[in-house]
């Protein structure tokens, strides 16, 4: 999966896993494909592709060519095609980030020289960060948005860490229908179901509340879906090692499962603070008054002044998005894995 | 919490009271426990999911404002009626269809283009280059909407100051749509070519080595063994525009143009949206969902069945 693989070669070489590796991931027939790939995938910087099927005899391709050395890909490494690869990295890297470095060099400028063209503004200011704290509550607004995507990260978090569990540790009736019903979810848009959900959020008293927000989307099929394949992966002997010294099924999945799945658990936990962090749809439904959360003050901000205050509303967008960059910057290397592995699934 | 722990309680005091039963209802006490585990997540999925669905259904064919205080008029199949004939729901459709084969540009074919070219550059160069080029996936909706907004501004935007003369992005059909299908596509982009990219890493590259040694060009290589076991990863890139084409679209719709100029760019999603919180249609606007998801989920269902047929490639 994701970015590491590219590298994935280099790991290879460095350290195939011995066959023996896999073979522990493939205890089941059904998954063989899924539980291979996540057998070597752990170990060998988490490689494991939809596209790839097989995974066991993949790892002894790699150590073959560790030994082998059949030289890097297809022609060599020839300096044109390379230099060719850098111009449109380069390229495609300052389109995708151009607009974000614009956004935050028009929030500092001064509120006088909003339509100077330089990229470095300078002299540097934040009143246009003040301005905008001043026309919306920004500080409410993050702390708000903060809160619900914490907790819906939580929420989804736990609902997909029992739910995988239930799927990965037993073998039971109607296990692949149940499991159809968590990935169905994926089909059945918001639109279809939002007047429902509105009117049950009604009578129950949450419009309008952030508990409104984060009760509905406690339950996520990614979670489910991620969180399976890496306890599939588990080796089951542990799990009936543990059953045969009396641990309850409770006290293995938190005493045995979940800190081997924590790296899993931390890269899927950001992935749902971020994707919460970023819903837009159903908390404009719930919240009617638009200062709750930082999407909808941005919104109002952005309708309310007709795009005349392009300092201030530059200020509170880069404010919105500094949680996640923040974020972005610690983690860089994880959350793109996380991201790309989750597109993939 | 409190929901969780009770598979480890119930199934304990309950086979020490009822050691006696028949073992028909032991077994279904053994059975029971992946279930409770299953509870919550289920739970969830019925309350906030699946009910609604049904609920829509049934909806469907009535006539109802959203006021609870208002009764719900059945109209039989009347709603359905209104949208085989609506315009504006044909509208709605054709351009929902429209931007979902724009995307795929930016989705699949630039993407696979890219990594195909950059697939030898690696190291530190190369997670650089991706640390930036992913940065757009996390950007709000609507703080995107706000940037592209000032960039697009027809006045002081600096778009319009770099191709010379104004040009009123938001305010003008061609332009609008354009405006929110490359918004989208700059959203896209990046996150797709990184999982090209991972897609082509997990080729072998043994397949080229040997049609190498068999004389095969690179073109030929690229034509006939690259692009067809990478044609998975397509597959499901474009069930992700599909399915993530409306969620994506939506704020900025509503941040950008509100629908307009003219319903321009009032794809499905947001026209749906439209009957349904201003003009208080909810019947209409449940049997048009209905019939949208029907439609995008056979789309969805038939890519995924794509997807499994190719997957066996690499076998």
């Amino acid at each position: 999966m994701a970015v590491s693989t590219p590298d994935a070669p280099a790991a290879g070489d460095a350290g195939a896993p011995p066959p023996g590796q896999y073979s522990g991931g493939q205890h089941d027939g059904r998954n063989r494909d899924d539980g291979g790939n996540r057998g070597g995938g752990r170990h060998g910087g988490g490689d494991h592709g939809d596209g790839d099927h097989g995974g066991g005899r993949r790892w002894r391709r790699h150590g073959h060519r560790g030994h082998g050395g059949t030289g890097g890909p297809v022609g060599g490494r020839s300096p044109l095609s390379s230099f060719a690869g850098h111009a449109v990295l380069a390229v495609l890297s300052v389109a995708c980030v151009f607009p974000i470095c614009w956004m935050y060099a028009t929030s500092l400028r001064r509120p006088g020289d909003i339509y100077d063209t330089s990229l470095l503004p300078w002299p540097l200011s934040i009143g246009s960060y003040r301005h905008a704290a001043d026309v919306i509550p920004i500080g409410q607004m993050l702390v708000n948005t903060f809160v619900v995507a914490s907790l819906t990260a939580l929420g989804q978090l736990l609902t997909g860490l029992l739910a995988a569990y239930a799927f990965t540790a037993w073998r039971f009736r109607g296990q692949r229908l149940l499991y159809l019903l968590f990935v169905g979810t994926w089909l059945v848009p918001f639109q279809v179901t939002m007047v429902s959900n509105y009117t049950l959020l009604f009578r129950l008293g949450l419009l309008n509340t952030l508990a409104g927000v984060v009760i509905p989307t406690l339950c996520t099929a990614l979670g489910v879906l991620l969180l399976r394949q890496h306890m599939e992966s588990f080796p089951k002997e542990v799990l009936e090692a543990a059953r045969i010294d009396g641990r309850s099924s409770w006290s293995t999945l938190w005493t045995v499962v979940v800190p081997n799945l924590r790296p899993a658990l931390a890269a899927l936990g950001i992935v749902l603070f971020i994707n919460a962090w970023n819903e837009y749809f159903w908390p404009s439904m719930v919240l009617q008054q638009a200062n709750s959360m930082i999407q909808l003050g941005l919104r109002g901000f952005l309708g309310g002044t007709e795009g005349n205050d392009w300092g201030g509303i530059m200020a509170a967008s880069g404010l919105a998005c500094l949680p996640i960059f923040g974020l972005y910057l610690v983690l860089q290397r994880h959350i793109v894995n996380a991201f790309v592995h989750s597109g993939l699934k | 919490m409190f929901v969780e722990l009770a598979p480890l309680v119930a199934p304990a005091e309950h086979v020490a009271v009822e050691a006696a039963r028949p073992p028909l209802a032991r077994r279904a006490l053994r059975a029971l426990p992946p279930f409770l585990y299953l509870a919550p997540g289920l739970a969830c999925l019925l309350v906030w999911t699946y009910r609604p669905l049904v609920e829509a259904v049934q909806l469907s064919f009535y006539r109802w404002n959203l006021l609870p205080s208002r009764p719900k008029i059945p109209v039989g199949l009347d709603n359905y009626q209104q949208v085989v004939q609506l315009p504006e729901l044909r509208h709605s459709l054709w351009l929902t269809v429209a931007t979902i084969l724009c995307l795929l540009p930016f989705s699949v074919l630039l993407p696979t283009i890219i990594s195909l070219l950059t697939r030898r550059i690696r190291g530190r160069a190369g997670v650089a280059y991706r640390a930036l080029v992913f940065a757009p996936v996390l950007v709000p909706p609507v703080a995107s909407a706000a940037m592209w907004m000032w960039l697009l501004d027809p006045r002081h935007g600096l778009v319009d100051r770099m191709i010379g003369h104004p040009v009123n992005w938001l305010h003008e059909r061609g332009p609008a749509q354009l405006a929110i299908i490359g918004i989208t596509g700059w959203h896209l982009l990046g996150f797709a070519v990184l999982v090209v990219t991972a897609g082509l890493a997990n080729i072998n590259d043994e397949y080229s080595a040997a049609a190498q040694l068999d004389g095969a060009t690179r073109r030929q290589i690229t034509r006939w063994i690259i692009l067809p076991l990478l044609s998975p990863t397509l597959v499901l890139l474009t069930l992700m525009t599909v399915l993530l084409s409306g969620q994506l679209t939506f704020p900025l719709i509503d941040a950008l143009t509100q629908g307009g100029p003219d319903d321009a760019t009032t794809n499905a999603y947001y026209l749906l949206w439209e009957y349904c919180f201003k003009s208080f249609n909810a019947g209409l606007a449940s049997a048009a969902g209905l019939a949208f998801f029907l439609t995008f989920g056979l789309v969805a269902l038939l890519l995924v069945w794509l997807f499994e047929k190719l997957s066996f490639h690499d076998n």
